[in-house]
C-alpha cells in the first residue's frame, strides 16, 4: 500500500484496476508493481502476485 | 585542458575519475529545468562538480514559503527573480564554470531554443505536463532525462536514455492530479543528489545506470527500494512509429 503498509487479498484473475478500487485507491494517483514490475491496470493479478501500488508524486 | 586552480579545486574527484573524466564534466552542457527545491540541489552539486555549463531556467520571484528547501535562494533574495539568485549563488559556488540562468517559462514554444546547445536534461520541475514536454524534447534530441520528483518525505529518480531505456510517459501514462504539495528541503537533497549522480555517471560512462527502473525513496520509514520498468511498445512518446518519423522529418527540415 502507498502507506508502507501490507495486506493479503484473497484474488483469483482480478483486474488491478478494480482492485485499486476496492482499496480505494484512485488509480491516476498510482503506479503498480506485480512481482516488481510496473504493469498496466488493465492487467489481472491473482493470489500468488505481490503487487506494490505506489503514490506518484510530482513536486519539485 | 584543466588549468591549476580546476586542478586543485577537483582534487578528490580526480582521486576518483582522473583528469580525464573531470574534463568530460568541463565539456558537459547542461540544462537545469526549474530553480526550486530540486533545481537548488540538483544545480548546486553540479556546480560545485565543474559541469562545465549550466542553463537553468525559472519564471518565479523568490517568496518566503520557498526558503525551507530552495537553498539557492537565502532570505535576502524574497521578490527577487530565482533566475537571479540562483546566477549569484552557482557563479559564487564555481567561478570557473558558465552559468546562464534565464527567467523564462518552460512551454512548447520556448522549450526548443532553451535547449540549443545542452546535453543533458535535468527534471526539476514541479508538474507533470512540463516533465511530458521535457520526455518528448530528449526523445527528439536523443539526450538523456534525469528525472525526479518530491513530495514530502517521498521522493522518486529515474533516469531515460532515448532508444533504450523507457521515458518518462511509459512510466506515467498519464499525470497524476496536480495539487499543492507539501516538501521537505531534505527530501530534495535526496533525490536531487540521485540525479546528479547519474548525470555524473552518463558523462563519464562509468557504472550502472537508472535506466528501466524507477527509485523509490521513503523517507518516513527510512526505505530505498526500486520497480522495474519497461518500455511500452504502445508508448505514444517514444514507440509510435508514425510519431519518430514525423519527427525525424522535422529535425531534417530544421538542419537544412
Ligand atoms: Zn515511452
Amino acid at each position: 500500500m502507498p502507506d508502507g503498509s501490507k495486506r493479503e487479498m484473497e484474488l483469483d484473475g482480478v483486474r488491478i484496476e478494480d482492485i485499486l478500487r476496492s482499496l480505494g485507491v484512485n488509480p491516476v494517483e498510482v503506479i503498480v508493481a506485480k512481482n516488481g514490475k510496473i504493469v498496466s491496470e488493465e492487467e489481472q493479478a491473482s493470489y500468488a502476485d505481490e503487487l506494490k501500488i505506489v503514490r506518484i508524486v510530482h513536486g519539485g | 585542458m584543466l588549468n591549476q586552480a580546476e586542478r586543485e579545486r577537483y582534487a578528490r574527484q580526480i582521486r576518483l575519475f582522473g583528469e580525464d573524466g573531470q574534463e568530460k564534466l568541463k565539456k558537459s552542457s547542461v540544462f537545469v529545468a526549474g530553480a526550486g527545491g530540486l533545481g537548488s540541489v540538483v544545480s548546486i552539486y553540479m556546480a560545485a562538480a565543474g559541469f562545465g555549463r549550466i542553463r537553468i531556467v525559472d519564471c518565479d520571484s523568490v517568496e518566503l514559503s520557498n526558503l525551507n528547501r530552495q537553498v539557492l535562494h537565502g532570505s535576502d533574495d524574497v521578490g527577487r527573480r530565482k533566475a537571479r539568485s540562483a546566477e549569484e549563488m552557482l557563479q559564487g559556488i564555481n567561478p570557473e564554470i558558465d552559468v546562464d540562468a534565464i527567467v523564462g517559462t518552460i512551454d512548447e514554444d520556448s522549450l526548443d531554443r532553451l535547449l540549443q546547445g545542452c546535453d543533458l536534461i535535468m527534471d526539476a520541475m514541479d508538474n507533470f505536463p512540463t516533465r511530458y514536454l521535457l520526455n518528448r524534447a530528449a526523445l527528439q534530441r536523443k539526450i538523456p532525462l534525469f528525472h525526479g520528483a518530491i513530495c514530502g518525505f517521498q521522493g522518486q529518480a529515474t533516469t531515460i536514455i532515448p532508444g533504450k531505456s523507457a521515458c518518462l510517459r511509459c512510466i506515467f501514462p498519464r499525470a497524476p492530479p496536480a495539487a499543492t504539495f507539501p516538501a521537505l528541503g531534505s527530501t530534495c537533497g535526496v533525490i536531487g543528489s540521485v540525479q546528479v549522480t547519474e548525470a555524473v555517471k552518463y558523462v563519464l560512462g562509468s557504472g550502472e545506470l537508472l535506466t528501466d527502473r524507477l527509485m523509490l525513496w521513503d523517507g518516513l520509514n527510512s526505505c530505498m527500494d526500486e520497480v522495474a520498468c519497461v518500455r511500452d511498445s504502445s508508448c505514444r512518446d517514444c514507440c509510435n512509429k508514425y510519431n519518430v518519423e514525423t519527427n525525424n522529418m522535422w529535425n531534417n527540415v530544421e538542419t537544412e
